[in-house]
């Protein structure tokens, strides 16, 4: 399980990941949607020590990446494809990687066989196609046959064979029981792959929820109900064609009611609530909308029209 | 690439549970990265030749040690020695440069390819990583430099006495000296080294090492001796190349104070040379646990 409490990254004046808190739960796909420069990379950089947070902290199976005896068996990282010396070839490559940890020749030319790379292994990695980067990427995650497993854009660059094989490998990886915490900037992909989505947009969690929920609140209107007595009021709510998740503890997101309907209802069986908030537009929506401003990767304004998926005041 | 293994997607069961993170797999890792460049293979090849060859051409000049002094037939037992020590030790000079841009490539090569994530995903604590290659890399470049400069020196001193000089192998103060000129190497990729993982970028971490093995010497040296600053002379002295070749000079002279001039022997030479690997080596230790890798 990965845990992050108040995960926060500053680059200078620039806030690239603001206070996130989030669980990734063994046993299925999580995915980690947002737009580019939303920060999932760096939130993904900061799980395995690369970056050092701001403030917050980041824990794998209940330690720091640093305190693991063994980084290797307990994480597979693929951050990018290229995260390779150009120079080596992808044999030289993984025997160096398993050689801190004592894995053997025998799980190198393994894990070659299981990516599809016999044919170019013993070539500088200097020549390889995004695609081949990305599968020996994902041999060297698989090194270890670790219990986590965190992949950055892990589909980028392959072809449709190579995406198809990413999908049912972190399918089967959290059928087996492990982590599989995967990150895209295509919804699509996601909806494919992830049982549950956590979307981050200018360095924050837009939404947290399985990925069911998700498509419903982008298919229509949703409502987020904050309350201390949510287990209670979902009942109260529960009804034909409506659907109500429960993203945290003490909030609901409820499709199919409006927020009127639901304040009546509150009010009418005395439920406290502290948020009662009509959601519109769809997630994809909702971040282009919220990295609007993010003149960094600002193409053009042909967004302008669509409704954000902003809290409605 | 057509083999795409989309059916089976198993991870393996071979492997082996027990293992974990260990120094030792952070060295034999480094070892592996070091020797499994084509660019270090190259480095290797390109001191040795140019050692060899640059020794054969001077074992086969006959010259005289000081101008207007008579020629080699005429030379004392100990000039002998000095001049073959010379020639034996001429492919120092070259392995200098070469291995300082070894040893910057050595960290730098990781930075530029994005390799560092891969390691320090590898090996989270970063420190041992840190040492696992400088350690790997003196080795290295000592063993390198050993079969370079007693390679020459094997090839050349049959040669010698074609032009009247007999090297002696039973004076230590001569196979000291051999085993000096590689300890300098390995020292100077160390020196380089460290500054690579200070600067982290190939082009200024080279320029940095070859600047302050070749130019800040040279521009100095002539600083001091057409001002004739003692307290610029004494700088010169505790430079990295010019304390760091007592290491390979025969016998080397003594440490004092003279007239306010510093002279080292080959001891504080080696000492001081040490120094300058060890104190930017703790500044990149520092640094490379502090920094976003």
């Amino acid at each position: 399980m990965i845990e992050a409490t108040g995960l926060t990254k500053r680059f200078g004046d620039k806030t690239a990941v603001d206070g996130i808190d989030f669980q990734v739960q063994p046993g299925r796909v999580t995915g980690f949607l947002g737009p580019n420069g939303a920060g999932k990379s760096t939130t993904m950089r900061m799980i395995v020590g690369l970056d050092h947070p701001t403030s917050g902290s980041v824990t794998i199976n209940g330690k720091r990446y640093a305190d693991l005896r063994a980084p290797l068996h307990e994480v597979g990282v693929l951050l990018d494809a290229k995260a390779v010396h150009t120079g080596r070839s992808a044999y030289s490559h993984l025997l160096a990687m398993a050689t801190t940890h004592g894995i053997g020749r025998k799980r190198v030319n393994e894990v070659i066989a299981l990516t599809g790379l016999e044919s170019v292994a013993r070539k500088r990695v200097g020549g390889f196609s995004l695609g081949m980067g990305q599968r020996l990427g994902m041999a060297s995650a698989l090194l270890g046959d670790p219990g986590v497993l965190i992949l950055d854009e892990p589909v980028n660059g392959l072809d449709p064979e190579g995406v198809i094989w990413v999908r049912t490998l972190a399918r089967h990886l959290a059928s087996e029981g492990r982590t599989v915490f995967l990150s895209s900037h295509l919804m699509s992909e996601m909806a494919q792959t992830a049982d549950q989505i956590i979307v981050l947009g200018r360095g924050r969690i837009i939404a947290d929820a399985p990925v069911g929920d998700i498509i419903g609140l982008a298919a229509g209107n949703a409502v987020r109900v904050r309350t201390p007595d949510a287990t209670r009021f979902a009942m109260l709510l529960e009804g034909k064609d409506i659907t109500i998740s429960h993203t945290e503890p003490d909030v609901l997101v409820v499709n199919g009611h409006s927020a009127a309907h639901i304040g009546e209802l509150a009010a009418g069986s005395k439920v406290v609530l502290h948020e009662l908030t009509p959601l519109a537009g769809s997630l994809e929506d909702a971040y282009l909308a919220l990295t609007e401003d993010d003149v960094e990767y600002h193409a053009s304004d042909v967004n302008d029209a669509t409704t954000p998926m902003e809290p409605v005041q | 690439m057509t083999t795409a293994t989309a059916t089976s997607p198993t991870a393996g069961t071979t492997v082996p549970r027990k293992g974990r993170l260990t120094f030792t797999g952070v060295l034999r890792s480094e070892f592996i990265k070091l020797w499994s460049l084509r660019s270090t293979y190259w480095c290797c090849a390109i001191v040795i030749v140019l050692s060899v060859g640059f020794g054969l051409l001077l074992s086969s000049i006959q010259r005289p040690s000081v101008p207007g002094a008579p020629a080699a037939a005429a030379l004392s037992a100990s000039a002998q020695q000095v001049t073959a020590l010379a020639d034996a030790t001429i492919g120092v000079g070259i392995g200098q440069l070469v291995f300082s841009v070894l040893g910057v490539l050595a960290i730098t090569g990781e930075y530029s390819t994005g390799m560092i994530r891969s390691t320090l995903t590898a090996e989270p604590k970063r420190l041992p990583t840190l040492i696992g290659k400088a350690a790997v890399l003196a080795v290295s470049s000592f063993v390198v430099g050993l079969i370079t400069l007693f390679g020459t020196a094997a090839i050349i001193f049959p040669i010698l006495p074609g032009i009247h000089i007999h090297p002696n192998w039973g004076d230590s103060n001569l196979v000291f000296a051999l085993f000096g000129g590689a300890a300098y190497i390995a020292l100077i990729t160390l020196v380089a080294f460290s500054i690579g993982a200070i600067i982290r970028s190939t082009a200024g971490g080279i320029a940095s090492a070859i600047g302050l093995v070749l130019v800040v010497p040279a521009v100095l040296g002539i600083l001091s001796n057409t001002t004739g600053a003692k307290w610029l002379s004494n700088i010169v002295v505790f430079l990295p190349t010019q304390a760091g070749r007592l290491l390979y000079s025969y016998g080397g002279p003594k440490g004092e104070i003279t007239n306010g001039y510093v002279t080292l022997n080959s001891t504080e030479g080696g000492l001081v040379l040490l120094a300058w690997f060890v104190v930017p080596f703790i500044i990149a230790a520092i640094l490379l646990m502090r920094r976003d890798a």
